[in-house]
């Protein structure tokens, strides 16, 4: 029983590590909200990232890594890096890296008509799901 | 282009004839198809649902919901006949993917009901795909939802754990050894979770796809093929003397030899294992040994003695089970079956490490919060 309650209390207090954890990775106190330009779209495995050019407020221009999922399932449904078009202008939000880099991982990727790219799951009801067609 | 189909079939044909002409679409058009497979994956969910209507009984237990299933599954294949290889195998080959709702282990509210009827497995099946979804969560850290593929059903028979025997559906308890280790491993992870390349994950490093978490709850593992958030996609192909499967993630490949050769001595240790396959009437029996001590999956490690059965019973099904027996980690062998459904989708490429910041900035994010440990203790 003893060793059980060990157990128990030593997995409580980790993370759930999955391949490899969030927080290994990223600072979820470090919440990042992006607007910026796509200039490059990395379709690769084991995750794709979208690169784009943020610009603050003082006029300076940075460039940003955002990280994706496995481009393989989108592939499946016909999306392909050049789905999303260098030059289009995304909201970005996530958080970001734990190492203080410009990277972070992209939780909503949202155009600036409000439509949300990589849409959520279907038939969960929830209250935003559009319509299908 | 006009890449609106009339039906999810043509939709799916449309997006691999299209796939050349994809890259002129606007991303408009992307958008739109995205609202065609919502309407395409809740097929899967209403034929699931009607399968298990027919199979309805009230309170199953174990051996009945298993009953049900090969009762069903020999009536299904009363017009089906076995195809066969040029060599006269029963032929498994295709892209089959194994997602499915129903965990591994029986949850504890299921504790005394192996199966669900029809309505709860309904209920089930949108309560899990609910909480399950990245994108109804408060604490969004993951991806959206968009980037997975999880399955939307539970397996036939309204089965509430993969495990099929012990019949109480969660695994054996661990020998006293194995706790120990196992405790000893949770904290040494704990105190080094990225010292360097070698603290990560087997596929953070994109060497295998084994499941090498502390505490296993991913339950995602290439050997035995479990199935995992998106990419559970295997390929079989076979030539005489030879089974080969081909995992989408991360691009492990299984070569099985069923000529009855012996296993390699106990000196060859791979990640995988050595596997060696025969048959058994139509069923392909997969025997592993010879694993490395790096293969941890729930425990279990070099002395783990793997047996996998791949019986195909109709068109678009193959019943895949496992065994895991290791008597130095579980005090009794523990079985799992989980259904494989053919996939008209492609396995696509998988180059992972090519791809890999994510195991750099793991490494650097470590190094960056011990360098703020540190600092913050230096003021003290």
């Amino acid at each position: 029983m003893r060793t059980k309650t060990l157990i128990f209390l030593l997995l409580a207090s980790m993370p759930i590590l999955a391949h490899h954890a969030f927080t290994a990775e990223f600072d979820a106190s470090k919440p990042i909200k992006l607007r910026g330009i796509v200039t490059k779209v990395e379709f690769i495995n084991p995750h794709a990232w979208i690169h784009l050019d943020v610009k603050g407020p003082d006029g300076k221009v940075t460039n940003w890594m955002i990280e994706g999922g496995s481009p393989n399932s989108l592939f499946r449904r016909g999306i392909t890096k050049d789905s999303l078009a260098v030059g289009t202008e995304i909201l970005v939000e996530g958080y970001q890296a734990k190492d203080g880099s410009n990277k972070g991982n992209g939780a909503d990727i949202t155009l600036t008509d409000g439509r949300k790219i990589f849409l959520g799951t279907p038939g969960t009801g929830a209250p935003d799901e559009k319509p299908d067609k | 282009m006009n890449t609106l189909a009339a039906s999810p079939q043509s939709f799916l044909s449309n997006s691999r004839f299209a796939c050349s002409a994809c890259m002129q679409q606007t991303f408009d058009k992307a958008v739109e198809q995205a609202a065609f497979f919502r309407l395409w994956s809740r097929l899967p969910a209403l034929s699931g649902m009607a399968m298990i209507a027919v199979m309805l009984l009230p309170a199953p237990t174990a051996s009945q919901v298993i009953q049900e299933q090969d009762r069903a599954a020999k009536t299904s294949t009363k017009t089906w006949v076995q195809p066969r290889t040029p060599d006269g195998q029963p032929d498994l080959q295709g892209v089959w993917t194994n997602v499915t709702l129903t965990p591994l282990e029986r949850p504890p509210e299921f504790a005394n009901k192996p199966g669900l009827t029809a309505k709860e497995a309904a209920e089930y099946e949108k309560r899990t795909i609910q909480q399950q979804s990245h994108d109804n969560a408060t604490d969004r850290r993951g991806y959206n939802e968009f980037w997975a593929e999880r399955g939307t059903t539970v397996a036939e028979g309204g089965r509430t754990s993969l495990i099929v025997d012990p019949p109480d559906g969660r695994i054996p308890p661990l020998t006293p050894q194995a706790q120990k280790a196992e405790e000893a491993r949770a904290r040494f992870m704990q105190q080094h979770p990225a010292d360097g390349p070698e603290s990560l994950d087997l596929s953070a490093r994109c060497i295998m796809r084994l499941d090498t978490s502390i505490n296993h709850h991913a339950d995602r593992s290439g050997v035995p093929m479990l199935p995992d958030a998106y990419n559970s996609n295997f390929q079989i192909v076979q030539t005489p003397g030879y089974v080969a499967i081909l995992h989408e993630r991360i691009h492990d490949v299984r070569v099985i030899p069923l000529d009855g050769r012996p296993h390699v001595p106990p000196s060859v240790r791979t990640y995988l294992g050595d596997p060696r396959g025969h048959w058994e009437g139509d069923t392909l029996v997969v025997d592993t040994t010879n694993f490395t001590d790096k293969y941890n999956y729930r425990g279990s490690g070099p002395n783990l003695h793997l047996t996998e059965r791949f019986t195909r019973v109709d068109a678009n099904t193959i019943n895949y089970e496992f065994t895991m027996d290791d008597p130095t980690t579980f005090t009794k062998p523990w079985t799992a079956r989980i259904p494989m459904k053919a996939t008209d989708d492609l396995i696509y490429e998988y180059a992972c490490h090519e791809g890999n910041y994510s195991m750099t900035d793991s490494l650097a994010g470590a190094r960056a919060e011990e360098k703020k440990t540190a600092e913050a203790a230096k003021k003290h």
